[in-house]
């Protein structure tokens, strides 16, 4: 019996061993291109090292039992062992200690971070209606997404104040590329801060777009806009241009 | 056979039939209460305590006091039926039955002058229609449920021996009038 | 047959009547949204009283005494039928006929979703298909455990000869088929579209096809609410001499706590459902903007029951695999009582925590932190219930049978659902992979591994008890094993593109994504291919398998303990409790069901 414990021991500790080998090492998402998405990578990065024991635990037992504990027949019976409650509470301590880490960081502490702090440098209206975005920049020059694009100048603290036309459903604004998002209901206005920290175009990777996340009809998957991430002397230039444009 | 010793527990005897009765229709009100919960949450996350300067304060008032009276004599009625006073059982419950009618038909005529002064495209319209219909409704189903009580025990069939399915109605009844005490202040006072 | 027909014939009488009066009393047409609402709820009643409740039920109410009419054979499952084994058997046969079409249309939208452009369907019919299956899936989930299996078992595990309300138990039941029919013909007028999850204003403002999805979830709730109240009662009232609460086996107390939530939280589903209905049809404003409403009260209206309602899908699931573990281990029970306590605590937990699906939403920020919390703490409890299930594993005699193949095969997915489910109580984490795929692939493992797993598991695990033969152990291996490594193969790539820009309830995605997405609806084909054998084994083993022992597991519940299948009225004889249900391996532990000194016959 204490070889039991034992050799299910080292499987486990061989197996997390390799789980975080595997994700210590895979790069499974796409690029990252603002302060907030690199804040919900480094969550999830943080809740997949601290899952890897936790998953390896179960596993190794359920693959140890499956090969250590079998006996055809059902005839014979196992040892009555009851829980002596020694084990249950140090189960309830270890799980309740993870939750509680878990709950403060990422938690609580990336919940403050992801919000940030200070104003805005540019707020931006966004307004979402079946099935097209609409783009208000500061100037006053609203560009939507069946002819234009969103471009954001890069390293400034932007407030997108979204809602959604009055009366149509609910969308969600949605840049895989910053990760976060946040839904655009009518008659109400939700806020966003983002702060792109990297310049990027839609035709380098996909993931720079907007995407509506909220089932909203039949042009639901439709319902994207390219995004362009740029230097700010050149988001001076491009508002100057669609002013002109638009006056 | 040595168990016959045991408690009989198959086919339950009537004393136990009845517990079991009244825990399903206990668990059952639990049920309600959530529904009539999730309307009378709804009511103060849209509207929070507003109400209309024209409200009918008078009716509303006179119809609670209505819908309270029958609860007394849908009580007086159960306790009749148990004492296996069959003509008391008649009278009160066809009291009930008409102060239950009368409620309703008080409620049409609110319903009336609700659609003139806060029709149900306005937002206190809505939980104003939304819970004095819900109310309503399981009114009318307890007056059906009165009713066939009533038909049904006409030749004194129910009395202190089948006490059940009188006390299982009037207990219903009680609820729904609780609930009106609820919705009352909910839609009226706030 | 006759009572099929009547109630048939009566249904449709009641759906004209119904959508008569709305044309004649109000400005509906005949196919019109309330001549829909009406037409099905008089053709409903008219469905339930033609197929048997007015001669078993009805009369009562005025006057006349009931009518029972017996049958034999099959017959006995095509009718209004009190005995719970017969209403437990409906269930289970209902519930696999539902999954199974609906795991088709799942195959029909694997094969749209095979590459990134437009493939089978267009935008339109796909949502429509999309919200079809999640709605049979979500109903095959809610009721396949607990309709089947709660209503065969909780009473023979208790020692009952019935449930607590055998009509209302048959009332409930055939509730069912009515809202099957009246979601699957929703495309007759229009289809709904807007998810299981229907979501105002777009279920206010779209077609026709969302009144018939409203009025036939509704009157699924209710369903539920009753089966709930039954189970509920019967756990309380019904135990037999000896079966205290501490003796109660595992299955009971998950499909008690998964009851209570069905009694209770329903009727907020059906709250907001009533809601939409009032707005499309009374022109009410409860989500309207303009009049003042908000589409977020639907949220947490909705939420409030949709949240515990996965709890409902898999509590039961929970129990019914600690029960195989603890027979097919022989072993007790590791810390039962603490599981009973975690049945308890997730189901209460679980009833507050339901806007941790609205961190994307708007809600007010200071809602965020709490629920957050509130929705990690539920990770306590479902962590017992892992404790509970390797506990019991270890060192024990374990008898790889299929059901027990199946208990493996639902810890681990059951585990990797838990796990992702961390990801997305974590606000931040969310705020990214809410409503992209990793969702998908995330309720996926939790309710096809939670629940669905748990539905075959206890449907091989209780084959014999049902039908009185075995199944073919062969089969049923090969079986489990392919569904589960196709399973794995078709989802977890699924996490991948969820957190790769793919969002859900799309016909159509970046270009990027194709390949991955191809290989996921390759596993997906060759998994729904598995079901052949499902299919086939317990088809051809219902009638020429072996016939099976009493007990053929050699478990110690009450169930096993009567013929198989049961005696009309479960027990020969009252039973009487005396030692635990799990008490194996104990030195000197009494019999679950009391020895008889002097046994009839
Ligand atoms: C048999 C293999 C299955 C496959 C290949 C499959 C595939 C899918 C796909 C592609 C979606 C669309 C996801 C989205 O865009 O949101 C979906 C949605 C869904 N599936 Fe499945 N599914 C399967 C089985 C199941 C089962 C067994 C259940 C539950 C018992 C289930 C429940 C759901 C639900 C609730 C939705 C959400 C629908 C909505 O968003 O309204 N699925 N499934
Ligand atoms: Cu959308
Ligand atoms: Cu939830």
């Amino acid at each position: 019996m204490k070889k039991d414990i034992v050799n299910a021991t080292l499987l486990w500790i061989v197996l997390s061993i390799l789980g975080w080998i595997l994700v210590l090492n895979w790069n499974i998402f796409p690029p990252a291109l603002a302060r907030e998405a690199r804040i919900v990578d480094d969550a999830f990065n943080l809740l997949t090292v601290l899952a890897v024991p936790v998953f390896t635990f179960v596993v190794a037992i359920l693959i140890y039992a499956a090969f250590r504990f079998r006996s055809p027949g059902g005839l014979e019976d196992g040892p009555p062992i009851q829980d002596t409650g020694r084990i249950l509470t140090a189960w309830l301590v270890v799980t309740i200690a993870l939750a509680g880490g878990i709950l403060i960081n990422p938690g609580f502490v990336g919940m403050s971070e992801v919000r940030g702090e200070g104003g805005a440098d540019v707020v931006i209206g966004v307004t979402g209606q079946r099935w097209s975005w609409t783009i208000s920049y500061p100037n006053g020059v609203d560009v939507t997404s069946y002819t234009g694009e969103l471009v954001l100048p890069v390293d400034q603290r932007i407030q997108f104040d979204i809602t959604s036309l009055d009366p149509d459903v609910i969308h969600s604004f949605w840049i895989p590329a910053f990760r976060i998002k946040k839904d655009a209901v009518p008659g109400r206005i939700t806020q966003m801060f983002i702060t792109p920290t990297e310049t990027g175009t839609f035709a380098e990777d996909p993931n720079v777009r907007v995407q509506c996340a909220e089932l909203c009809g039949q042009g639901h998957a439709q319902m994207s806009m390219k995004v362009r991430v740029v230097e700010q002397a050149e988001f001076d230039a491009y508002l100057d241009e669609i002013l002109a444009e638009g006056g | 056979m040595t168990t016959s010793a045991e408690p009989i527990q198959h086919g339950a005897g009537p004393s136990r039939q009845r517990r079991i009765n009244q825990l399903g229709l206990w668990l059952f009100f639990a049920s309600e209460t959530f529904l009539f919960g999730a309307f009378i949450s709804s009511r103060f996350i849209t509207s929070q305590t507003s109400t209309p300067e024209d409200l009918n304060q008078a009716l509303a008032l006179a119809l609670t006091i209505v819908l309270l009276l029958s609860s007394i004599s849908a009580y007086l009625a159960e306790t009749a039926n148990a004492h296996d006073d069959h003509r008391g059982f008649r009278i009160y419950t066809v009291a009930t039955i008409t102060l239950g009618a009368l409620f309703l038909g008080g409620v049409a005529l609110e319903w009336k002058e609700a659609l003139e002064y806060f029709p149900p495209g306005t937002i206190y319209g809505t939980a104003f229609f939304s819970l004095v219909g819900l109310h309503a409704f399981h009114v009318l189903t307890g007056l059906i449920a009165l009713a066939v009580i009533l038909f049904l025990g006409k030749e004194g069939r129910f009395g202190s021996k089948d006490s059940w399915p009188v006390e299982g109605v009037i207990k219903y009844w009680h609820f729904v009038d609780l609930a009106w005490v609820i919705i009352y202040p909910t839609l009226y006072l706030f | 047959m006759w009572p099929l027909i009547r109630g048939t014939l009566s249904g449709i009488v009641g759906y004209m009547v119904g959508a008569l009066i709305a044309t004649l009393t109000t400005t509906s047409t005949f196919s019109g949204e309330f001549a829909l609402v009406l037409g099905f709820v008089f053709g409903l009643l008219g469905w339930l009283f033609g197929i048997g409740m007015w001669n078993a039920w009805g009369r009562e109410w005025v006057g006349l005494t009931p009518k029972t009419e017996k049958a034999e054979g099959w017959r006995r499952y095509l009718r209004f039928n009190t005995d719970h084994k017969v209403i437990g058997a409906q269930y289970l046969v209902t519930m696999l006929i539902v999954f199974l079409l609906a795991g088709l249309v799942a195959m029909a939208m694997r094969a749209e979703l095979a590459s990134p452009g437009q493939n089978l369907f267009t935008a339109d019919v796909y949502n429509k298909v999309m919200s079809m299956h999640g709605i049979l899936m979500i109903a095959v989930a809610v009721a396949g455990i607990l309709g089947a299996f709660g209503n065969y078992l909780v009473p023979l595990m208790i020692g009952a000869d019935d449930m607590a309300f055998p009509r209302i138990n048959a009332l409930g039941y055939w509730m069912v088929p009515p809202v099957a029919i009246a979601l699957l013909a929703a495309p007759l007028v229009g289809s709904f579209d807007a998810g299981w999850t229907a979501y105002p204003p777009l279920s206010v403002l779209n077609g026709d096809g969302q009144v018939l999805f409203n009025v036939a979830v509704i009157a699924f709730g209710l369903s539920s609410i009753l089966g709930g109240l039954n189970i509920v009662a019967t756990v309380i009232t019904m135990r037999a001499p000896g079966m205290t609460w501490s003796k109660l086996p595992i299955f009971v107390w998950a499909a008690f706590a998964a009851s209570i939530l069905s009694l209770t939280v329903t009727q907020f589903f059906a709250a907001s459902l009533i809601m939409i209905l009032l707005d499309r049809i009374a022109g009410t404003t409860w989500f309207g903007a303009p009049g003042g409403g908000t589409a977020l009260l639907y949220e947490h209206v909705f939420w409030f029951y949709s949240h515990p309602a996965v709890y409902i899908m898999v509590l039961p699931g929970m129990g019914v695999i600690l029960e195989i573990i603890s027979h097919f281990s022989r072993k007790p029970l590791f810390a039962y009582k603490a599981v009973v306590v975690s049945f308890l605590s997730i189901a209460g937990i679980g009833s507050v925590v339901w806007a941790h699906h609205m961190f994307t939403s708007g809600m007010a920020q200071n809602l965020e932190g709490p629920f957050m919390a509130l929705t990690e703490a539920v990770s306590i409890p479902t962590g017992v219930i892992f404790l509970a299930a390797v506990g019991t594993l270890w060192r024990g005699k374990l008898w790889f049978q299929t059901p027990l193949l199946l208990a493996f095969f639902w810890i681990f997915q059951f585990l990797i659902g838990g796990i992702t489910g961390v990801f997305l109580a974590d606000f931040v984490t969310d705020l990214s992979l809410h409503d992209t795929y990793f969702v998908v692939a995330h309720f996926h493992y939790t309710i096809v591994g939670g629940s669905i797993f748990a539905l075959m598991a206890g449907t091989f695990y209780w084959f014999p008890k049902v039908t009185g033969r075995m199944y073919n152990e062969k089969l049923g291996k090969i079986f489990a094993t392919w569904f589960f490594v196709f399973f794995q193969l078709t989802f977890i790539p699924l996490f991948w593109v969820g957190l790769n820009g793919m969002n859900r309830r799309v016909a159509t995605y970046q270009d990027n994504l194709g390949g991955v997405n191809r290989f996921a609806s390759m596993m997906a084909m060759i998994m729904g291919l598995s079901f052949v054998l499902f299919v086939v084994n317990l088809l051809w083993s219902a009638k020429f398998g072996p016939v099976a022992p009493a007990n053929p597991w050699n478990a110690r519940t009450l169930e096993w303990q009567v013929s198989s299948p049961p005696p009309e009225h479960n027990f020969p004889s009252p039973p009487s409790v005396d030692g635990g249900p799990y008490d194996y391996g104990v030195v000197g532990a009494p019999t679950h069901l009391r020895e008889v000194a002097d046994p009839v016959g």
